[in-house]
């Protein structure tokens, strides 16, 4: 069935610099501002555009991450004319079948999905970015541009520059220049790994990069210079508004923190809705002697004790007398009467037992950093986990 | 884990002393726990029963039932084969007009559906009532009694008119009685019932042609002076039928007891419902909440006190709810005040409003209104 544009939404990446949360999930799988996990984001912008056709491209860890997305019936994408796709790497008939390589390679390994649907445009996403956009203004955009390839950017500072893909753009508007973190940073405008292609376009470069050797297959650094050097006309597509990468521990945990503060990200704009899937469990609970203040809290969940500048995904539990401040729990986590976490992310279905004191205050040391305990593990009574500290098993007291 | 057992939901009848909160919508429309809806437990506890096909029995307004229900997919009705089957009248003439005169009428407005019943067995639920009911063990207790019907039953005494067994000590039948006759003796009767289907259909039969259509008084009364065999089923688990506005008000605190929480939803028999797919509720820095149930979707700025809350809500800064029930997408303004308050869903309360009611008597503000 012929589409004008459908979506490629690179999943597959491990997020290593999670650690212990993704020890049994994929990045995109991370549960997020309480409702959600953060693929619901690029799924739901796409829904919101008007986007019916996603693939979405897996690797590491996917079976939960499968079951999630399911038939896509929570984002409103299981539609007789479209749908989400999970595409595992797989094998052609007389190959041998191999990983990804990069993120060009995993388009280039699923160009026959593409073709399924003659498109004229593919919208490549990234499963680990917090943000509300309007893909189709951008392909609106990229249409009227006429441009090989379009890149969503974002303005930073200029100290900030320097850790981002830096787009320089000639006196005609058009990218003249893509430097990959460069020390001295010669415009502000930071791609934010968003990218519509012309199909045919892309199709030719990706199989010019697969037959190139030593090539490292990614867009970034292959696809997009080389585009730039055979004079392809790319566009810079501006956008404004919030948009967090959440690759680490502690932009993970300030992004949550973003979510305490509406006027950053408006999620409450039914205009625009992020939708992830639920659990359908009963509304929370704020038991009588209970305390909140500046939080988030999401369905199933059971409090006790004192929430303080917090965001507590569905059914997670806190004890009387128990205390979490600026601290993210995720899903079935548990805080037992009387513990203590702070600065801390503590893992799906993980256990804080009574007594014990996960993570500090920042102190202004060098070492201090956000406590994370990792998912399916028990803190036993008594035990401490020091601020900064990566708990992969479970502790004793 | 197919069974053969069907579900046919009882969801036309509504008491009128729900007053306003039934204007436009049956009882089993009615919201319940702040996100639920009455009619969530009947079609849950079916579902859990591995029950495939159900049938919704309705008469007037049902938009928003129908609206509720849909295709049936949020509690896995959809099917390629049966899944739910939403039952208005069937015929043109008198079950179109006036009220049905009890329930063997309503089933005998849909019998045509019944008499295509393929399963055994028929599981036949109100529409209004709260309880997460074991209808697997019901239906085997059934097949082992080797009775007709089984209704299923609560110890004790509950609010409101009904029914009530006096057993033998295997659960046998032996006495019906109405509440009024015995206050406390035997069991209570909670509308709830396994039937043969060929059971089923006689009461129904005999119903037509005697125009007596009262399930007590006309079918069951029959079925035993015939010496037809009847089971109790006891159901140990919270449950509470919604008649009143009283028993709205005393059900809905009753979810800030974990104890009834538990029993209505525990983790491994979940009440599924339509999801809305709201966001987390933000509590400001300004709010203060105790012992209370809030949905998702709110933003919340004020003070909330024994209060059950529905998704959508807001409540503005410096307002004090204290024992209302505020259904979804109530927007609550700046230093309102409520207590004792039930507010419908779209309700406005603009800022600086006092609205009292009592205990026993709550006030009620009707669907989109602005107080």
């Amino acid at each position: 069935m012929k589409k004008s544009c459908i979506a490629m939404l690179l999943a597959g990446g491990q997020g290593s610099r999670l650690y212990a949360l993704t020890s049994n999930v994929a990045k995109p799988n991370i549960p997020f501002g309480g409702k959600y996990r953060i693929i619901d984001f690029p799924l739901s912008n796409c829904a919101n555009s008007g986007i019916d056709t996603v693939g979405v491209l897996t690797q590491y860890k996917p079976l939960r991450l499968n079951s999630y997305i399911g038939s896509g019936m929570p984002w409103d994408l299981d539609s007789n004319e479209g749908g989400v796709y999970v595409l595992p790497p797989y094998m052609g008939a007389g190959e041998k079948g191999s990983w990804f390589k990069g993120t060009a390679n995993a388009i280039y390994q699923n160009m026959e999905f593409i073709e399924m649907y003659d498109p004229d445009h593919v919208l490549i996403l990234s499963g680990d970015h917090v943000y509300k956009m309007d893909y189709a203004d951008m392909l609106r955009e990229h249409m009227e541009k006429d441009a090989a390839c379009t890149i969503a950017v974002l303005q930073v500072s200029m100290e900030d520059a320097s850790r981002f893909g830096i787009m320089n753009v000639g006196e005609d508007g058009y990218v003249c220049e893509f430097e990959e973190k460069p020390a001295r940073p010669k415009s502000d405008l930071a791609s934010m790994g968003i990218y519509i292609f012309n199909w045919k376009k892309l199709k030719q470069y990706l199989i010019e990069d697969e037959n190139t050797p030593g090539s490292d297959n990614d867009f970034g650094k292959n696809i997009i210079p080389n585009m730039i050097n055979a004079g392809e006309k790319l566009w810079p597509y501006r956008f404004e508004g919030y948009w967090r990468d959440v690759g680490t521990i502690i932009s993970l945990w300030d992004a949550n923190m973003d979510m305490l503060s509406p006027k950053l990200i408006d999620l409450y704009n039914e205009n625009w809705p992020i939708r992830g899937r639920s659990p359908i469990r009963p509304p929370q609970w704020i038991g009588p002697n209970a305390v909140v203040e500046h939080s988030i809290i999401t369905e199933g969940c059971e409090v006790e004790g004192k929430i303080s500048n917090s965001v507590l995904s569905n059914s997670v539990i806190v004890g009387a007398g128990a205390e979490v401040n600026y601290s993210i729990l995720m899903p079935g986590a548990e805080v037992g009467p009387g513990a203590v976490v702070e600065y801390a992310i503590i893992g799906e279905n993980t256990k804080i037992q009574a007594g014990t004191h996960v993570g500090t205050q920042p102190d202004g040391s060098e070492d201090w950093g956000v406590a994370t305990v990792g998912p399916g593990i028990t803190v036993a009574p008594g035990a401490v986990v020091p601020a900064g500290a990566m708990i992969y098993e479970s502790v004793e007291g | 884990m197919t069974t053969d057992l069907h579900g046919i939901i009882s969801a036309y009848r509504t008491s009128p002393d729900l007053g306003v909160l039934v204007h436009g919508r049956t009882a089993s429309a009615l919201t319940f726990a702040g996100r639920y809806r009455l009619v969530d437990f009947a079609l849950s506890s079916l579902r859990l029963a591995g029950v495939r096909n159900v049938g919704v029995v309705m008469q007037k307004e049902y938009q928003s039932l129908l609206d509720h229900i849909g295709s049936g997919k949020a509690w896995d009705f959809s099917r390629k084969d049966g899944g739910i089957s939403l039952l208005p009248p069937f015929s043109l003439d008198a079950a179109r007009s006036g009220v049905y005169n009890g329930l063997l009428e309503a089933l005998l407005a849909v019998e045509s559906y019944i008499r295509r019943i393929q399963e055994r067995y028929i599981a036949i639920m109100p529409g209004n009532l709260a309880a997460n009911v074991d209808l697997r063990a019901a239906l085997k207790e059934h097949i082992d009694s080797g009775a007709g019907i089984t209704a299923v039953c609560a110890k004790g005494t509950p609010n409101g008119e009904h029914h009530r067994y006096i057993v033998d000590d295997k659960g046998d039948v032996l006495e019906m009685h109405y509440r009024r006759i015995s206050e406390t003796a035997g069991v209570a009767d909670l509308e709830t019932y396994i039937v043969n289907k060929d059971v089923l259909l006689e009461m129904v039969d005999t119903a037509a042609s005697l125009m007596r259509y009262r399930l007590h008084a006309d079918g069951i009364a029959g079925y035993l002076s015939r010496g037809g065999k009847m089971h109790s089923y006891i159901h140990e688990g919270y449950a509470m039928q919604i008649n009143t506005v009283q028993d709205y008000m005393q059900a809905n605190m009753h979810m800030l007891r974990r104890d009834a929480r538990r029993s209505l939803f525990p983790l491994d028999r979940p009440i599924l419902t339509k999801d809305r797919a709201d966001v987390s509720t933000y509590y400001a820095e300004c709010s203060k909440v105790t012992n209370s149930l809030v949905s998702d979707g709110c933003y919340i700025e004020g003070i909330v006190e024994n209060c059950v809350i529905a998704p959508g809500v807001h409540i503005g800064k410096g307002a004090m709810l204290s024992n209302c029930i505020i259904m979804r997408d109530t927007q609550i303004g700046e230093n309102v005040r409520l207590k004792y308050v039930i507010s419908d869903k779209y309700a406005q309360i603009k800022d600086g409003e006092v609205l009292v009611g009592s205990e026993n008597v709550p006030l009620v503000i009707p669907r989109g209104y602005i107080a």
